[in-house]
Parts: C-alpha cells; structure tokens; sequence
C-alpha cells in the first residue's frame, strides 16, 4: 500500500510540472487560438535566463521575478515581430512558424550556454526537505510546485472570468472584426497574451529544471509532448483542464510504468515499461473518440 | 520499415557504384583518398545539439590537439583535418553525414565517430567500401570483439562488459552481502552493461534482486528509483547517461534510499558529479565507485606536477579557450588523438587505408600522456581493444564537502 502511494505521490508531483506548461499552452490557445510548439523551448530559454541572473549573482527570488517580465516582454515581442506577419495565414503556415521557433530556441540556447549540463538552482525556489508518513516521502518541493500550480490555475480562471482585460483576451481571439468595432485593440491583446503564455512558460521551465534536474537545452522537449497530451486531455481552452489533465496523466503513467511487470506476470502480452509514452497517446485518443471536446472542454455546436 | 529498407538498399547501391567509380575516374588507384604530401582529411560525427550534446567535447578536444600537433610541422609533414559533423545523436543522421564524408569530402578515414547506435549504423557501410572507422567512441564489446568481420573498425575505450564485469569480481570478493538493484537504459548499451555484471557476478548473479529500464523520451525516473528502493538493496548500480544518472542520485536521497553507489564511466566525469552532489547538499553522492583510465583534470593535487596534463592544460589554453578544462571528455579525445597521430606515424612515410588498419591492429604504446600511469594501448593479432586497463576509484568528500574520485587498488585487466 506504502509503495501504491509512493506512486501515486510521485505521480502527482511530475503531473504537476506537466501541468505547468499545459496551463501556458492553454492561455496561448485561448488568448490568441494558436497551438505554440515553441512553448517548451521558450520556457527552457527562460529558465536558462534565470540561471544566468543567479550566475550573475542575484538572489534567486529576484531572479525569478525578473525572469517573468523578461519572459513577458519577450512574449510580447515575440508576438508583435514573428507572429503578426502571419496573423491571417492558415494553420499550417502558424504551426510551421512555432516549430520554426522551437529549433530557434533550442539553437540560441545550445549557442549561448553550450549544451553542458547546469545545476538550477543553486538556492531553490523551495527546501528540499522530504516528509515520512507512514512509508510514503512527500517533498516539500513538489508540494510547492503543487501549490504554485494550483494558486496559477485559480488566477487565471478568476483573470478570465472577472476582468475586463481577460474579457477582453478571449474576445479578441474569437471576435477579432467585433472586438476591433467595440474598442478592443485587437493587435495589442495577441500580444499581451503571448507575453502571459510566455511568463507562464518561465515559471514551468524553472521549476522543471529543479524538479527533473539538470538544466540542459533539452530539458523541456519530452515534458512538451505531455504537456501537449494534458491540455487536449483536459479540452484545450480549460485552465483547470490542464490540471487536472496533466496530474491523471502523471499518476496513470507511473502507475502504468510501475507495475508493468506485475502486468507481465498476471498474463498481459506486453511489457508496457518502457511504452509509457505510446500508452500515453492510446489514453488521449481513446478520450477524444469518447469525447471530441476534452475533459473540460464545451462541445462546439454549429446551426446547420 | 520495409519502405524504408528498400530506400537504403537503393541508396546502399546507387553510393557503392559511385565509390567503384570515382577513384577510376580519377586516375587514383594507387593513392587513398584524403591524403596528399602535405595534408590528411579525416571526418566523424559528433553531437553537437540535441540530448547529447555534452558529448560536444569528445570532438573538440581531439580537434584541438591535432592543431597542436600541425604547429608543431603535423606528421611527417602532413597537417590533419578534422571535419566532424554534428548528427545531433540521431543515427540516421548520422548514416547520411558519414556517407557525405566518405562521398563528397572523400574523408582518408572516419575517425572518433560517436555513440553506439551510430557506430553501428555506419559500420557495414564504412567496411563495404573499405574506408577505416577508427577509434569509434563508444564502449560497446562489439567494436573490438568482431574485427574478422569488420577488419575496418575499431574502437578505443574499455568496452562496457569489461567495466561492469569489474564491478562484479569486486562485488564477490568485498561485498558477500550484496543485494543488487539495477536502473539501465533500456537499450543495447543498458542491456550489454548488466550483461558484464553478470559475468563479474558469477555465482552471485542471483544477488540481482530488481532491475529497472528507462526509455531516453523520459523526464524523469524517480518512479524507478523508488520502485528499486522497495528491493531493498544495499548495492545501487546506476547505469545510465548523464542526465538519468544526475536524476538518480538526487532522487534516491530525497527517498531516503542508502544504498552503496556504483555509476558507469560515461556518466562519472567530476562534473557531472559535483552536480549531482547538489553544492554538498547530497550525501549520497560520496563513496560511490566507478572506473577510471584517464587522467582527471578536475584531480588537480594530483596532477600538479603531471607533463602529460600540463600538455593538455597548454592545448586548451591555446587552442580551445573557450572549451571547460575540467571536462574529461576533452581528455578522453585528446587521448583518441594521440594515438590515432601514433598510429599515423607508425604507418610510415606514404600510409594507405589498409597501411593504417595493419598499424592500429599493432600497436603498443605506454606513451599516452592522458590516460592514467600504467595504461598501455596495446592492440595485436586477436586484440582489437586497445586499452583494457582501469583502475577502481572511490568518489572521496574532505572536510569542506568539495568531492573528488580517488583511485584505490591495482591497474586491473579487464576480461574481454
């Protein structure tokens, strides 16, 4: 029992940083209703921009916070300068232009910091004292980054739900010629969407390269493909969709890979150890043939 | 995978028929490719991005000492081109490079090529055509092991079954009271590592209590940690690349898991050590064992006096500023490029191909400046492993929490 919920706890806690980047590629999808796949590198490249501020000797506060208005402004730039040509292309043309930005990323990263491996960070966001109860070692750090995660989910919820600028966000990206009509600088709220989306990004980059040290350019590539599983999971606009989409995800493939021997041994066919990432996928598609619109998502229905 | 099959069955033949071709068109039958009076084209591949890229210095480092050695007048006045490319840890990549290399750059030979998988890609290619595969990086049994097969390969550092075998006899002779969990990657290189444990083992070999694979595409493996704390081992073999075997110290203290460490050599450079030590913060890190059979540049009491580090201070100085010192890949390739420029010379005044693979099948050196005293490269008619000599070292922690590995025990052969 001790060791189901060792899992369990583990689970939760990679779930969590899943989690984390599911919720930015979730505001990105809902503020300007592109799928980002420079999400994961962006958020590397933050957290390598946090390392140097440390290196630098800022305290690691500090550096964190500055990370977030860097990474907003970056965001925001981003969007004004990469993105705006491309406004009005197709899909296609959007999804060619993020995996373009990715392989900028990750080049820029390797090309700055080289490819070596780096500790982050030196004096961490939370101690990493570790709990006893009853067999089962909880980390005060991945309680943190729960809590974190959580307290983030509550805030954008509320930042949609009760302000004019997150009204504003959602308009513009579903009512771009309508908003553009009541006063809704349109250009500007893209922009100020990206910047959030990629201030997110900084906080799950950050507390990736604490949680599944070390920081290293390719640190986020394999947390991006379950981010991704996550926020569909979850339907794509729904932050507490991600959350909850990214924490089932964690626990349910560390159960899958736990116990695939005793699987094994009880007659299934396969060994599934070393298949969490292709059971992961069999999971999402299962949901979506059972519910098109995700967990959380609202089904979209059209007058015919 | 059949489409796939029939592409490079096309490719295979449509690159042998130019390869047939190109030295008759020529006019060269007599001289090798690559190599004139005064020059000598080599090429490899190397990750220089990607999820391995640490592994950048494994070409830079050797890049660097055959400058050194082409402004001292290079060998028998032939300066040495390097060109290496990076394949970002992808063998497929790594096949198409190598077959430009061989092709366009007509490379004399491919030297210093990286990674198991990627050696393995290239190796039926590279020995079709006659070209030498030379010092490929990567310590899988194989590349020493099948020469009669493949006469045109050959590889540099003790192979993997060697080094875990070691881990065995001391684990039977130290520690009768072993339980043993083992972390692999869950791939040749993992699988070839528990394999030699075996053999070191022996009897013991039922003291395996758990073995756990991780698949590279993972974020972290604290799941597997904390499966394997459940064995209730006291013996943790962690046989893994850097970034797993980082993980696997820091997750097993946070488990609280006290288990007496063993790491493979390709994930125990100093560096990657003191990361995992987490500035002192991990006790789990001191007393962990490992192998050693190159001169550790971040050991520098030791080596204060050394020619031989000296030498590969002044090259990294001169040649490589902007490289880490401290990294022993460095070392590691600075040591492939010394012999490769022994076996060179050894070759004679006009070396051909097969010139050089008749050297490197005799070599015999204890000059190599960068492997630890004692090593000898040593190479002969049944032996295609050129160094199968290493020592135990112990990760050793003073007063003020800095760690470093120290050597303990004879120079061991390793059985092939």
């Amino acid at each position: 029992m001790a060791e189901l919920l060792q899992q369990v706890v583990i689970g939760l806690s990679s779930g969590a940083i899943y989690a984390l980047l599911a919720l930015a590629l979730v505001l990105i999808h809902r503020a300007t209703g592109v799928v980002n796949f420079a999400q994961g590198e962006m958020a590397m490249f933050s957290a390598y921009v946090a390392w140097q501020l440390v290196q630098w000797g800022s305290p690691y506060w500090v550096a964190f916070g500055g990370t977030l208005v860097l990474s907003f402004a970056g965001g925001l730039l981003l969007q004004r300068v990469v993105m705006r040509p491309v406004e009005n292309a197709p899909v296609l043309t959007i999804v060619i232009v993020t995996l373009g930005l990715l392989l900028v990323f990750n080049g820029l990263a390797t090309w700055l910091w080289s490819g070596e491996v780096r500790t982050f960070p030196p004096n961490r966001p939370f101690p990493t004292r570790t709990f006893d109860i009853g067999g089962v070692v909880i980390n005060v750090q991945d309680l943190g980054i729960i809590a974190v995660t959580v307290l983030l989910v509550a805030g954008l919820w509320a930042f949609f739900r009760f302000t004019k600028a997150g009204l504003a966000l959602r308009a513009a990206a579903l009512y771009p010629e309508s908003s553009r009509l009541v006063g809704i600088r349109v250009g500007w709220m893209l922009g100020v969407g990206w910047g959030l989306a990629a201030a997110l990004g900084a906080v799950s980059g950050m507390f990736t390269a604490a949680a599944f040290p070390p920081l290293e350019p390719t640190m986020m590539q394999a947390v991006l493909i379950y981010a991704f599983a996550a926020a569909v999971f979850g339907g794509i606009d729904s932050p507490l969709g991600a959350v909850v989409g990214g924490l089932t995800l964690g626990v349910f493939l560390n159960l899958v890979g736990t116990y695939a021997d005793d699987l094994q041994d009880l007659g299934f066919p396969v060994d599934l150890e070393g298949l969490r990432l292709p059971v992961a996928f069999v999971f999402i598609l299962v949901l979506l043939v059972a519910r098109p619109q995700g967990l959380f998502g609202r089904a979209s229905a059209r007058r015919v | 995978m059949r489409r796939t099959g029939v592409l490079f069955g096309v490719i295979g033949v449509f690159a042998a028929a130019l390869a047939l071709a190109l030295p008759a068109a020529h006019g060269r039958e007599t001289a090798d490719p690559g190599i004139t009076r005064t020059s000598i084209l080599i090429g490899g591949t190397t990750p220089l991005s990607g999820v391995a890229s640490a592994y950048a210095s494994v070409a830079r480092g050797a890049e660097a000492y055959f400058k050194y050695v082409n402004a001292r007048g290079g060998v028998n006045g032939r300066k040495i081109t390097y060109k290496y490319l990076d394949d970002q840890y992808n063998a497929s990549i790594t096949v198409q490079q190598t077959r430009q290399l061989v092709q366009q750059d007509q490379v004399f030979a491919i030297f210093n090529s990286l990674g198991t998988e990627h050696n393995l890609a290239i190796r039926d290619y590279l020995n079709s055509i006659r070209v030498p595969q030379i010092f490929a990086a990567t310590g899988a049994r194989t590349f020493g092991a099948d020469f009669r097969k493949y006469p045109w390969t050959i590889g540099y550092q003790p192979s993997y079954t060697g080094e875990t075998a070691i881990y065995g006899r001391w684990i039977q002779k130290n520690k009768k009271n072993a339980r043993i969990a083992i972390l692999y990657q869950n791939d040749d290189y993992g699988k070839e590592l528990i394999n030699g444990l075996r053999k070191g083992l022996g009897p013991m070999s039922s003291r395996i209590v758990m073995t756990q694979g991780y698949e590279v595409t993972a974020t972290d493996i604290q799941s597997q940690i904390a499966r394997l704390k459940t064995s209730g081992a006291n013996t943790f073999m962690i046989f893994a690349t850097p970034r797993y075997s980082i993980q696997s110290f820091i997750y097993a203290n946070r488990l609280g898991w006290k288990p007496q460490i063993f790491v493979n050599s390709v994930a125990s450079a100093s560096n990657l050590m003191e990361i995992a030590s987490d500035a002192g913060n991990n006790r789990r890190v001191k007393g962990t064992m490992s192998i050693q059979f190159l001169k550790d540049p971040t050991d520098s009491t030791r080596w204060a006096g050394d020619a031989g580090m000296k030498l590969y201070r002044q090259v990294m100085k001169k040649y490589l500023p902007r490289g880490n010192a401290n990294d022993v890949f460095h070392v590691y390739s600075m040591a492939s490029a010394f012999s490769f420029v022994e076996a060179l010379r050894k070759a004679g005044k006009n070396p051909t191909r097969s010139g050089v693979m008749a050297a490197l099948a005799k070599l015999d050196s204890k000059k190599n400046p960068f492997l630890i005293p004692g090593v000898t490269v040593k190479t002969g008619r049944a032996d295609r492993f050129p160094i199968e000599q290493v020592q135990l070292t112990r990760w050793t922690v003073n007063r003020k929490g800095d760690g470093r590995w120290v050597r303990f025990g004879p120079l061991q052969r390793m059985p092939s």
